[in-house]
């Protein structure tokens, strides 16, 4: 299944990235469609100009002087067909930074495999039981020399190199570079237009087809991560994804780039974008720890 | 924020109130008196001193996590440490002070022998600073350099050691 995406591009595309990713304003010209192409190409709305519209949300932290915040819809969940709100900004160092391909995909390999344990393992000739005794003296018999009946030579013998034993596969990746990993997983979800900043989560039913309908409509993908800071979320939306296989919900601690690459696409309430915000860049500014984090600094939590 | 912890130093004083050595303004000592007298008198015989006032001291050497901007100077500091303007320069390019406010360049030295020079954190047309470096190298050496240029990193590396002369060049570049 395949899908186009046409993008019209509007007056803020300066700030966004032309990478291989957002495609131009028209289809390219060696592209050929199938005749049975599903799905309708996604249009993006066109990109307020920063000037007239007033921004609902600003940057807490302090934006370096030579970039400028980046700019996207508020939407709200209330109906299927509520209209944007108006324009938050985002900063730029947490949602427009250079998209390294190499770094996401390395932090998803980690993701992968950092918890895996390999439980395979497989009887070498010592652990074979049998096998201790010459089976047939060393010359005058004709045949072959052989030493036990348990070598990896013969029918029912050991395993000469097989797995031996659960082995880990546990390594770590810098901090840094998980932390850049989530960062450039951001910006490319903003800048492919599978980001959506939402106010908050109320909605008006704890139907999960209301939820479908409404991704279906605003053309937000197959599946959508939704997420919010803090323990509790409104029963409609929790009851509402609960038996929703492509839309899920989870805490904003709970982000990771396995889950934004699952997930086509990525919903954020502004409390979540103000604590990813907060974390991500303190990164950019912390002291290399003395003592593991988790020990009390004068600054945090 | 303070650390949310708070450790209670406790002075058994054998059948009698200690005053803690150290100065406290005398409304809480007068205070501190009045609890202690009511606490004796309740545990009867030995007196226990409850005190959290001495934890400041602790508290104050706890590290901060986050790195401190620095104060400001007029022109360079003393140990020659120039801070960064507050407008960028107007070039096609720009390169970020590092997360300890200085300049990102820096040599490297491999097998003993091959001498580079690293500039990292640079943002924008990473090309037309290269350009610019060899330029400025050209003057200075009279010969071409050899360059490296990562435009997915964002770095250029140059064939030499030629840490102070681009820090200097970048400072009074505007960067």
């Amino acid at each position: 299944m395949f899908r186009a995406t046409l993008t019209v591009c509007g007056g803020g595309i300066a700030k966004r990235l032309f990478s291989s990713f957002s495609g131009e304003s028209a289809l390219p010209s060696n592209l050929r469609l199938p005749p049975n192409l599903i799905g309708v190409p996604r249009e993006k709305r066109a990109f307020p100009a920063s000037t007239d519209l007033p921004v609902l949300r600003r940057c807490e932290a302090d934006i370096p002087a030579h970039l400028a915040p980046v700019q996207t819809w508020l939407q709200s969940l209330e109906s299927r067909h509520s209209e944007p709100l108006g324009v938050v900004d985002l900063h730029p160092d947490v949602f427009s930074v250079p998209v390294r391909l190499d770094i996401l995909h390395a932090v998803e390999v980690w993701q992968r495999n950092f918890k895996r344990i390999s439980y395979a393992k497989v009887k070498s000739r010592a652990e074979v039981s049998g096998g201790g005794r010459k089976p047939w003296k060393q010359k005058g018999s004709g045949r072959a020399r052989h030493g036990s009946i348990r070598s990896p030579i013969w029918r029912g013998g050991g395993v000469a190199h097989g797995p031996r034993g659960p082995t880990s596969y546990y390594y770590m990746l810098p901090m840094k570079v998980r932390v850049q990993g989530l960062k450039i997983a951001l910006t490319s979800k903003l800048a492919q237009d599978y980001l959506h900043i939402v106010d908050s989560l109320e909605i008006p039913t704890p139907d999960p087809h209301y939820l479908q309908d409404l991704a279906k409509h605003r053309q937000w993908g197959d599946s959508v991560l939704i997420v919010d800071v803090g323990e509790e979320f409104p029963q409609n939306i929790l009851q509402a994804t609960e038996s929703l296989k492509t839309i899920n919900i989870i805490p904003a601690i709970g982000l990771n780039v396995h889950s934004m690459l699952k997930h086509e696409s990525l919903v954020l309430t502004l409390e979540a974008v103000k604590f990813l915000e907060k974390k991500l860049l303190w990164h950019d500014t912390r002291f290399t720890p003395l003592y593991p984090f988790k020990l009390p600094y004068s600054d945090l939590p | 924020m303070a650390a949310p912890f708070r450790s209670v130093f406790m002075t058994l004083s054998p059948g009698g109130l200690i005053r803690s050595g150290i100065a406290a303004p005398a409304g809480s000592v007068a205070n501190a008196r009045a609890c202690l007298r009511s606490e004796h008198s309740s545990t009867g015989g030995r007196g226990v001193d409850e005190s959290v006032d001495e934890y400041k001291y602790v508290e104050r050497l706890v590290p901060p996590s986050r790195i401190p901007s620095p104060p400001k100077h007029e022109g360079s500091a003393p140990s020659g440490w120039t801070p960064p303007p507050e407008t960028p320069p107007s070039l096609p390019y720009m390169i970020r002070r590092s997360r300890m406010h200085n300049v990102p360049v820096y040599s490297d030295i491999k097998h003993g022998n091959q001498k580079s020079t690293l500039v990292r954190k640079v943002e924008g047309d990473v090309w037309a600073l290269n350009k610019d470096v060899k330029e400025f190298l050209q003057q200075l050496t009279g010969r071409e350099t050899a360059t490296q240029v990562n435009e997915v990193t964002g770095t250029v590396r140059i064939k030499g050691h030629f840490e102070k002369e681009l820090k200097a060049w970048l400072i009074q570049r505007g960067f």
